[in-house]
């Protein structure tokens, strides 16, 4: 029985480290090959020998595919082509193409600088995977080989994320990575047509959360940074309590630096817009810098990329390209010590190495600066620790640093919420659904409003676990045209509702399937023709004689069968069409005849109705 | 345990037993259980419980607890097995009934969270721990837990069934380990009675008619023959052996690849006299189908590796002689397995060297293939083929044309086998160079349809695999490993002429591409010299004014990957043939040189970082672009560093940047002309650029090139290990002053200790080398003594103070060498040194942070658990 199996290696029932394996009618594909930031051993990436315990990956893997650029999807990507050994084709978009490089590099020279780690992958690596890479347009359908297909579809989330539909023959497979059904600022909305797929794989990051609209999170993040630039502490008080944490905000002096801690791409640039837009409309004057010299290249891929983007910045980009930031420039050093207000967007984005911890470092003792954490932080990281309320924390030398600095959370990660799973579900609709990214309790509960409201099968594996799924694959025959021809001439035309037998011989060669007429098999397999006839024996008790017997037959069998030709034959048998019926003597019982009925593989159901009926009896002589 | 984890413990053991309370993170349990196994290795597990009670505390908890997280649950089995690990320790939580209760059956493995996997996973791991002793099997058979284990061994989470296995495995080798060991017979009957209970259960699934039994019973010997080795091993090959060999009496074999794997791996580990396991190898080998019994052709042939790669150098290259491996002989000289030797290498015991029979019938496995290949295109009746005029099996030739998929995967596992057995000095000879040469040249023609083969076999083989990257990609590798070793002139003509077809046909692929010039260099490089002359042989100059125009084509390719292939290309035949005339000659005159200097501003950054190395070589052999004009001949040359270090200064790239530095270091390092011209305004320029450099592996960088220049005008370094700072020997007086006076005009100190404190902790480690050199080539030079008093030396320090304030805004302004060697003296730069040699993060990963944050998380999780990236 033919069937689909899937086994998360990462993201099964937890988020992070996204790594699905999918075997669909014998190809092998491997959907993301994230890591785990949360790790700094081997646990950060899956544990790769699950794949194949024996024989060599790239032998068993038909093809690796990356929905987007994060780390937790694409991380481990270099160590898996590079030093684990698989050296075939990797498919993903080519946003994430140009993107996906950039932020392993940024990762590489983190974790090289915080621990010198030698054991790790080098540019070089990064560069000699990225050749690996085949990019994939939007809606365009990729022969991996010759039976498996890949098309890419939009996902949202970030610039160039992709969901990917897997295909071999009629069996289908769609991978919807991370993605949002809700437009933002600089991105559209997913979406993916009725594809009908036998199983959707999609993530459930936020599978029981119904989000507050992203314009609110947003209006509280220009309303922080202006109120910390430009006016002071008069408006704390009115800020909700709930989003200070540790001292009390009012009575304050006015603030003046905010720092957010960004990764190069992705939100940072998300949030640039939005500050950008906000200090042209307010014609602000604090500057605003980024710490890093990746702006440049990572605003000329969004520029490169303007397609990916949503509907506003597509149409106005002629006049204005929203990724040439007027207000934001690049940070030197120095200016951290500069007594202004100002912004700064500095990397990494959980404050543990570099710049961002630097100039951490040295605002936090002041009461008037901000840090806004815009994404999640892992244990073990300064921005762990600070979200968690701690103000006391130990630095190198058993230094204290007293955190006096505001501390804000705002979450600006982009997943479709409960509602934008279920609209997803709906608009493809899935024979299957399986969750992965996502929380199992979660899950649970999606789970359940997916089985009842699409009355689908839902999974949620975890990692290791495989899922198995047996399909019908439908196997597609060529019918010749003689025999098309041959039906057509019987003057019925084809109606959908009223679905008719048609006959002939399936010729199957050379992995091919054919339907053709008998004859025509006959004549190419070089066969000679067997008549095979079908002969069943009826018992009748009637002591006539065996003439007497048959001329009743054909009496009734006249009388019955008004629309057939019957025949008495001067053998005495009788024909019914192809059917032939002989009278004879019982052996042992001279009050019992024999009716010797045959008939024809063609007149097969006549020949059936015909026994029936005989074997029922004839009725009285009047 | 540090006192004040000690004091966390009992508030953390509270939150983890409350099942209200969402764990923080899921890396933290990990992390909490790394702790606790470096605690218990450093100390008594039972004094650790004693003085924290909160531990027993919370397993008891988490016992009692119903809804608890199947994820504590799992946390609390795998630390009780910690606990367990030390016998007193277990003792002590056996009087409690505690492991009973989390292992037994009333524990969580009757019910309902052992349905999550993680609850299953943790049971295994914690009795994996805790199975490390005596009492430890007596629990597991008071338990039942054996029974269990041997179920999860089907357990539908590939973790967990993995687990089971290997767990069976240890609790073997714990029993069958001990004083009893080598005394032990095959025959089961003086086995420990959980010994003779798993055995039992591994014949029986040998036995079953399920193949997925069968391979969990291969896949379990494999473990046990390949991590013990103990003499029970062999002991436990006599017994099996008869039950493995029946399974090759079935049809088809079933589990082939388990069994494939187990067989290589009781050849690796028990290398054994009888010739039992190479008759059962050999019938293994005709058994299977060629897809399947090539990783096993492969395993045989690379056995001897296994033998000898153990040994110490000297030894393995006076026993790797053939005479040696065929005599065979056996070292028995210790009742283990093996034995050490003081130099702490470990000798294999080793045993009969694997019969030349089926060591041939294995190398016929894998030529196979390429052997049908050969047949099929072959015009005519040629040369003998690969294997000695044998016709192609044509059971190969059936699993070959079957289909496209099957074709691709028989070919590129061959070519992958025979590439890998290629360099190996077991390889098996005469080693079929010729016939290998021909049938990867002829795959490489099919692949691109330039083989015209008449036979019905080879028109299907052009058909199936006309364009075919992955077998493309796969002879490519293939034939690169074969310039290991010399052909026929015809051949080599051939593979120069396949090998720029493929350079030269819009057809292949960037990753094709790539390939083929890398097997062109490797070809390159190992022809032959011509005899009496250090220049090219006359094929390779023909040859090389073939590829030329090629590699120029390809450097203008629209695609950045096949740029950057080929200006990687030019950089390795540069660095390798820059002296040769030939190369020189059809080098200048083809307009590789001034492309390559054109790429300096190419769109793609990793191509510009590429194009700056390749330049870089080609400058420092004097070939880069003509120069502009004749009456200007160092013009162009100029210009060129001109260039690199704008785009040192300008590139808005990390790539190119530390791409130029590296260039210019290595100048620096060879005495490159124009750097020798005036190296210090050189080393200047570049460190001033250096410095402003936003990416820390320039910067770093920068500190290379700064030392390459202290070593030059100091002496060198007695030790190549940039970490490893030795004593130099102190340069004389009136170098010493006079190198200073140099540093301190090219601003190399100001750039060091601006490097000291740099928040990147590798620069500042670099540049703590760099001044410990310095100081010590320095430092008995007393004429500086009295600088250390002067206002300068003063100002200086309190500059460097706020540098390392982190606010380093300000300069330092001119030194006097005095004040320098005043400086080196007065700072602890050992000190920093240990301090840098921690992570920089060393205090944030501390089990400390980790409880503060455990515990600082409880309560404000629910405002950001939903987040990810």
């Amino acid at each position: 029985m033919p069937e689909i199996r899937v086994t998360p290696l990462g993201a099964g029932q937890d988020v992070g480290r996204s790594c699905i394996l999918v075997s669909i009618a014998g190809k092998n594909v491997m959907l993301d090959c994230g890591m785990h930031m949360g790790f700094s051993d081997d646990r950060r990436f899956p544990d790769f020998s699950y794949i194949t315990r024996s024989g060599r990956l790239t032998d068993f893997l038909d093809c690796v595919i990356i929905s987007h650029f994060h780390l937790d999807h694409c991380g481990a990507l270099p160590y898996f082509s590079e030093m684990v050994g698989y050296d075939g084709p990797i498919y993903m978009t080519q946003p994430t193409q140009a993107i996906c490089p950039i932020l392993l590099e940024d990762y590489r020279k983190i974790a090289v600088d915080k621990k010198g780690e030698a054991n790790f992958f080098t540019s070089q690596m990064i560069k000699d995977c990225m050749k690996k890479v085949v990019a994939v347009h939007l809606h365009q359908t990729v022969q991996v080989d010759d039976e498996l297909e890949i098309k890419a579809y939009y996902a949202g989330h970030v610039l160039g994320a992709a969901m990917f539909q897997i295909k071999v023959g009629s069996e289908s497979v769609v991978y919807t990575g991370d993605y949002n059904m809700t437009p933002d600022r600089h991105l559209g909305a997913a979406w993916i047509d009725k594809c009908r797929p036998n199983l959707l794989i999609t993530e459930s990051t936020y599978a029981t959360t119904i989000r507050d609209s992203k314009r609110c999170r947003e209006r509280d993040f220009l309303k922080k940074v202006h109120e910390t630039v430009e006016r002071g502490g008069k408006l704390w008080a009115r800020w909700p309590g709930g989003a200070a944490r540790g001292s009390s905000r009012a009575g304050l002096p006015p603030p003046l630096q905010v720092l957010i801690p960004v990764f190069a791409l992705g939100r940072a640039q998300e949030l640039c817009i939005l500050l950008e837009t906000f200090w042209e409309r307010m014609d602000l004057k604090a500057p605003i810098y980024f710490s890093t010299g990746l702006t440049e290249k990572a605003n000329h891929y969004y520029k490169l990329f303007i397609p990916w983007t949503n509907q506003k910045i597509r149409k106005t980009f002629v006049q204005r390209n929203m990724f040439e930031f007027k207000h934001i420039k690049a940070f030197d050093r120095a200016f951290a010590d500069s007594p202004g207000p100002m912004v700064v967007f500095a990397t990494p984005g959980m404050l543990h190495a570099g710049q961002s911890l630097q100039i951490f470092r040295k605002w936090a003792g002041n009461e008037k600066n901000m840090v806004i954490m815009p994404g999640y932080c892992v244990q073990g990281t300064v921005g762990h620790k600070i979200l968690s309320g701690q103000r006391k924390l130990e630095m190198e030398g058993r230094q204290v640093l007293e955190v006096k600095m505001q501390v804000e959370y705002m979450s600006f990660s982009a997943h479709a919420d409960a509602k934008g799973i279920m609209q997803l579900v709906g608009q493809a609709e899935p024979e299957n659904v399986l969750l992965v990214h996502g929380e199992a309790k979660k899950m649970e509960f999606l789970k359940q409003k997916i089985e009842q409201e699409f009355r689908v099968s839902c999974y949620m594996p975890a990692n290791g676990e495989t899922v198995t799924l047996p399909t019908s694959p439908s196997i597609p025959v060529g019918i010749s045209l003689g025999l098309l021809k041959r039906e057509m001439a019987q003057g019925l035309l084809p109606d959908a509702k009223k679905p008719r037998l048609l006959h002939g011989t399936l010729i199957m060669k050379d992995s091919n399937f054919r339907l053709v007429s008998s004859e025509q098999a006959l004549k190419e397999l070089g066969l000679a023709e067997h008549q095979l006839r079908f002969t069943c024996r009826v018992h009748l008790h009637d002591t006539r004689k065996e003439q007497e017997t048959a001329v009743r037959v054909y009496s009734h069998l006249k009388s019955v069968l008004k629309d057939h030709c019957v025949q008495h034959l001067p053998d005495g048998s009788v024909t019914v069409e192809s059917i032939l019926i002989q009278a004879a003597a019982h052996s042992e019982d001279p009050g019992t005849k024999v009716l010797l009925v045959s008939w024809t593989y063609q007149d097969e159901e006549l020949g059936s109705y015909l026994t029936s009926l005989l074997k029922k009896g004839l009725p009285q002589a009047s | 345990m540090d006192p004040e984890c000690s004091r966390l413990l009992p508030a953390l053991c509270a939150v983890l037993a409350d099942p209200r309370q969402p764990v923080a993170d899921d890396t933290c349990l990990e992390k909490l259980l790394d702790w606790f196994t470096a605690v218990t290795e450093a100390g008594s597990s039972l004094l650790l419980l004693q003085e924290n009670p909160c531990l027993v505390e919370l397993l008891f908890h988490v016992l009692k607890s119903q809804d608890l997280s199947s994820r504590i649950l799992s946390f609390s089995l795998r630390l009780a097995g910690i606990f367990a690990a030390q016998e007193d320790c277990f003792q002590y939580l056996q009087q409690g009934e505690l492991l009973p209760m989390l292992f037994g059956e009333v524990g969580p493995l009757g019910g309902a969270a052992w349905t999550a996997p993680a609850v299953r996973s943790g049971w295994i791991q914690g009795l994996r721990t805790l199975a490390q002793h005596p009492s430890a099997l007596h629990f597991l058979a008071a338990c039942g837990a054996v029974d269990t284990i041997f179920s999860l061994q089907g357990d539908p989470s590939l973790f967990v069934a993995s687990a089971a296995g290997q767990l069976l495995v240890h609790i073997l080798d714990l029993a069958m380990r001990g004083p009893a060991e080598g005394r032990r017979s095959p025959q089961a009957c003086d086995w420990p009675a959980c010994a003779q209970k798993i055995v039992g259960h591994i014949e029986d699934s040998l036995c079953s008619t399920a193949i997925p039994q069968v391979t969990q019973a291969l896949s379990v010997l494999t473990t046990a023959f390949g991590h013990c080795h103990g003499l029970w091993t062999q002991g436990l090959w006599v017994r099996l052996s008869p039950l493995v060999a029946r399974l090759l009496e079935k049809d088809p074999v079933p589990a082939s690849h388990s069994l494939v794997d187990l067989l290589l791996s009781v050849a690796r580990s028990a290398p054994s006299s009888d010739r039992g396991l190479w008759e059962t190898l050999a019938q293994t080998l005709s058994h299977l189908s060629p897809t399947q019994a090539g990783p096993l052709a492969l395993g045989i042939l690379k056995l001897q590796d296994c033998f000898i790669h153990r040994l110490p150098k000297d030894k393995r290259d006076s026993w790797s002689s053939p005479a040696q491996s065929r005599a065979g002989f056996i070292l028995r000289t210790c009742s283990a397995a093996f034995c050490h030797l003081p130099s702490g290498l470990t000798l294999w015991i080793l045993g009969h060297p694997v019969p030349q029979a089926l060591r041939t019938q294995a190398f016929g496995i894998l030529l196979q293939p390429l052997a049908c290949v050969l047949e099929a295109a072959a015009q005519a009746p040629g040369p003998p083929g690969l294997l000695e005029g044998a016709a192609a099996d044509s059971m190969m030739v059936d699993t070959l044309l079957s289909s496209k998929s099957a074709c691709v995967g028989l070919l590129c596992c061959a070519l992958a086998h025979l590439g890998l057995l290629q360099p190996l000095p077991q390889r098996p000879s005469p080693w079929p160079q010729a016939p290998l040469l021909g049938a990867a040249v002829t795959t490489l023609r099919l692949c691109s349809g330039s083989a015209a083969p008449t036979s019905d076999v080879g028109g299907r083989l052009c058909a199936i695999l006309v364009g075919c990257g992955r077998v493309q990609r796969a002879a490519l590798d293939f034939l690169g490993a074969l310039s290991q070793g010399t052909g026929p002139q015809e051949l080599v003509t051939q593979v120069f002429s396949v090998l720029l077809e493929y350079l030269v046909s819009p057809e292949s692929s960037s990753m094709v591409l790539k390939k083929a010039f890398q097997a062109t260099l490797r070809w390159l490089l190992s022809s032959p010299k011509t005899p009496g002359c250090c220049d090219l042989d006359p094929h390779t100059q023909l040859f090389l004014r073939e590829l030329l125009p090629v590699l120029q084509k390809r450097l203008c390719s629209p695609c950045w990957e096949v740029r950057d292939s080929g200006l990687e290309f030019l950089t390795q035949m540069t660095r390798h043939w820059g002296g040769q005339a030939g190369f020189r000659q059809a080098l200048l005159a083809s307009e590789v040189p001034e492309l390559t200097k054109q790429l300096l501003r190419d769109p793609e950054s990793y191509v510009r970082a590429s194009a700056v190395t390749a330049t870089g070589q080609l400058s420092s052999w004097g070939l880069c672009a003509t120069p502009a004009s004749p009456e200007c001949p160092g013009a162009q040359q100029e210009s060129l560093l001109v260039e690199l270090l704008h785009i040192l200064s300008t590139d808005s790239e990390g790539f190119p940047r530390r791409a130029v530095m590296q260039v210019f270091t290595e100048w620096l390092r060879d005495g490159h002309a124009d750097v020798a011209e005036d190296a210090e305004r050189f080393v200047a320029g570049v460190l001033q650029a250096a410095s402003r450099d936003l990416d820390w592996e320039v910067r770093a960088q920068g500190l290379e090139l700064a030392l390459v220049f202290l070593e030059q005008l100091l002496g060198q370094r007695s030790s190549h290990c940039p970490y490893a700072v030795a004593l130099p020997e102190t340069a004389p007086p009136g170098v010493l002053d006079q190198a200073l006076q140099v540093l301190c005009r090219v601003q190399l100190f100001e750039f060091a200790f601006r490097a000291l404190f740099d928040c990147d902790r590798p620069v500042a480690q670099k540049s703590c080398d760099l001044l410990l050199f310095l100081r010590a080539k320095a430092a008995p030079c007393g004429s500086s003594q009295e600088a250390g008093d002067s206002p300068n030396v003063a100002s200086v320090e309190a500059t460097l103070q706020r540098w390392q304030a982190g606010e380093q805004g300000q300069p330092l302004g001119y030194l006097e060498p005095g004040a320098v060697v005043a400086l080196l003296r007065s700072i602890d730069l050992e000190g920093l040194r240990d301090t840098l040699a921690e992570s920089s993060d060393h205090v944030e990963k501390s089990p400390q942070s980790l409880l503060q944050d455990m515990l600082a998380a409880v309560g404000v999780l629910g405002e950001n658990e939903a987040d990810c990236y």
